[in-house]
């Protein structure tokens, strides 16, 4: 079931072979989390000084990246990891959110539609952030840099917190 | 021209698609017009096609679940009708005069995908059940 090239099953079962897709989703996540994080407190506490002055703390350092290194990255990394959860989302459909339905957790399904809206809006801001970015000398831009940067920082999280609940619900294999 | 530039810089280069005014003016739109659709798709229901992963089976447009084979998915047709309308108004952009693509604050790209959220949950009434 579901849309697996036939050639992965003569080597992995189906069921790993999902749990493998899934924990590359998982990872990707994480990835594109911690470099949204970086970038959105970075824009929101831009640091003033060189961090060579002085012995800079955690939270300091936290902040210090260099933005626009991020930003192909960060694109990347959503567009992969959409893929993934896509592609996924095939047997979400049939072997997760079903049981999910019949023992009533309404409210944790209606989390994760959520999760899946934002992360088509979140696609649709990429084109836009990546150019804010690749003008990051621009102060024209500055305003709506950090808006878009925090968005899409705080849509990220989101989905990765409901990613979490559903897969504590009800993951796969279980 | 652009030889010498410092791409780890993130600095526009002259002749890229980051100083280019024409996708300027196509992200720009792009990024406002996405959740204006998307959330018109989903509550409308406009999905450019239906997937049954039941069956692997796929509509042309809107349909419904077929009895005893499985759920109806509409997500991937919302989203592709929101890419390819949101994708032609952006190329139409590009054909309005710069002067009035400057007049578009660019605060409504992150507003417009804001803004979405709330009424989305509204679309989403049907799970909030205790």
């Amino acid at each position: 079931m579901g849309l697996i090239p036939d050639f992965i099953l003569d080597y992995v079962s189906d069921n790993t072979f999902w749990t493998i897709l899934f924990i590359v989703h998982a990872l990707l996540a994480v990835a594109l989390l911690g470099a949204l994080t970086h970038q959105a407190v970075a824009v929101l506490m831009p640091v003033r000084q060189p961090v060579g002055a002085g012995v800079p703390g955690f939270v300091t350092r936290f902040r210090a990246v260099h933005g626009p290194g991020y930003a192909v990255a960060v694109c990347v990394l959503w567009i992969v990891t959409f893929f993934f959860g896509a592609w996924i989302y095939t047997k979400y459909r049939m072997y997760v959110r079903i049981p999910i339905e019949q023992a009533g957790y309404w409210k944790t399904q209606g989390v994760f539609e959520l999760k899946e809206h934002m992360a088509v809006i979140g696609l649709g801001l990429l084109p836009i952030y990546w150019y804010f970015w690749k003008n990051a000398r621009n102060p024209e831009y500055d305003s709506a840099r950090k808006g878009v940067t925090v968005t899409l920082a705080a849509f990220c999280w989101f989905m990765f917190l409901v990613g979490h609940i559903l897969n504590n619900v009800r993951g796969f294999g279980s | 021209m652009s030889t010498a530039t410092n791409t780890s810089s993130g600095a526009a280069t002259s002749g890229s698609l980051a100083s280019s005014v024409a996708f300027r003016s196509f992200v720009t739109v792009f990024a406002i017009v996405t959740p204006v659709i998307y959330t018109a798709c989903e509550m409308r229901n406009w999905p450019l096609f239906t997937y049954h992963p039941g069956t692997n089976k796929v509509d042309l447009f809107w349909a419904a679940a077929v009895k005893d084979e499985g759920p109806a998915m509409y997500w991937y047709g919302w989203t592709a009708t929101t890419l390819i309308v949101a994708g032609v108004l952006g190329l139409l952009a590009t054909k309005l005069p710069e002067s009035t693509m400057r007049k578009i604050p660019l605060s409504l790209t992150w507003i417009a995908s804001l803004a979405a959220i709330p009424v989305l949950i509204y679309a989403l009434r049907f799970f909030w059940r205790w």
